[in-house]
């Protein structure tokens, strides 16, 4: 029977058992990974099982490439979860009313506010108002938080607070919004940064922190 | 005698070089995909660069993103917290 196995194996390239746990290993992260970008699991699964095919290697590497550039439906998800703020960067416009934050996985208890600070400044915010404009020149808004650089937007992002977290939200400005060196698409939608340690405005960093 | 030792090291040598270099070239063509997808899912690119790891990087690099939650959210529901 152990040489029967090892013949069945043998016709589909694995010489090992070591070969079968790692197939099947990588056949499962795939499946999960690809759920997570809004794909059905068994496209992952499929990528790592064509490398039992001759030319299957090659296949799976022209696969993640795909996969790496291609449009995933979780995409389609965060935009239509933003869609009502999504126009607000529009040059020129006045932006439009901030969306609500998403309802947060769980409400944090600990109620006290929080701070940006970094290229000589300090922003103080807390949840008085459910959102918070960060932009690089004061125009006149009281929910404005001032980042005077020249790489920030004119507005550049929007903050939003709810029940004890705080989101953060791109609003398309050409210097770019990071999430702990992540960059932030205004595709993305709101985004949860109640752990997150640092944001970067353009080419301002600002440490996370309670006040 | 002397001269075949070092013919037999600078091969050696020779051959470490040219299958670091096809390692290194073979990464890359890992690494620049995996970097968007890790800056997609909302983690930092450089995670990307496990995959220079022998053997066990690609492995390092999908246990990552299969089993962390995704900064930038992910497709599906995650399960509900008490």
């Amino acid at each position: 029977m152990g040489f029967d196995l090892a013949a069945l194996l043998g016709l589909f390239g694995l010489t090992s058992a070591f070969a079968l746990v790692a197939l099947v290993l990588a056949g499962w992260m795939c499946w999960r990974i690809a759920e997570k970008a809004g794909l059905p699991g068994w496209t992952g699964a499929g990528a790592i099982l064509l490398t039992l095919t001759g030319i299957g290697s090659f296949i799976s590497l022209i696969l993640l490439w795909v996969f790496a550039f291609m449009r995933w439906p979780r995409d389609g998800l965060a935009v239509a979860t933003a869609a009502p703020a999504a126009p607000g960067a529009s040059p020129g416009g006045a932006p439009t009313p901030p969306a609500a934050l998403p309802p947060p996985p769980r409400a944090l208890p600990d109620r006290r506010g929080w701070t940006l600070s970094g290229g000589g400044v300090t922003l103080a915010f807390d949840e008085s108002r459910a959102a918070y404009t960060l932009t690089g020149e004061a125009s006149g808004g009281s929910d404005e938080l001032v980042v005077s650089d020249l790489s920030v937007g004119r507005p550049h992002a929007r903050l939003l607070t709810a029940a004890g977290r705080i989101g953060l939200q791109d609003l398309g400005s050409p210097g770019g919004t990071y999430i702990d060196g992540a960059r932030l698409l205004p595709e993305h939608g709101p985004r949860d940064i109640t752990a997150v340690r640092t944001i970067k405005l353009g080419n301002v960093e600002l440490a996370l922190s309670r006040t | 005698m002397m001269t075949v030792i070092g013919w037999l090291i600078g091969l050696g040598v020779f051959a470490l070089m040219a299958i670091l270099v096809v390692h290194v070239l073979f990464a890359l063509l890992l690494i620049v995909p995996s970097w968007r997808i890790f800056e997609r899912a909302g983690f930092s690119g450089l995670l990307s660069l496990f995959h220079l790891v022998p053997v066990i990087g690609p492995f390092i690099v999908m246990a990552i993103l299969a089993f962390s939650d995704w900064p930038s959210g992910e497709g599906r529901p995650r399960p509900a917290q008490p």
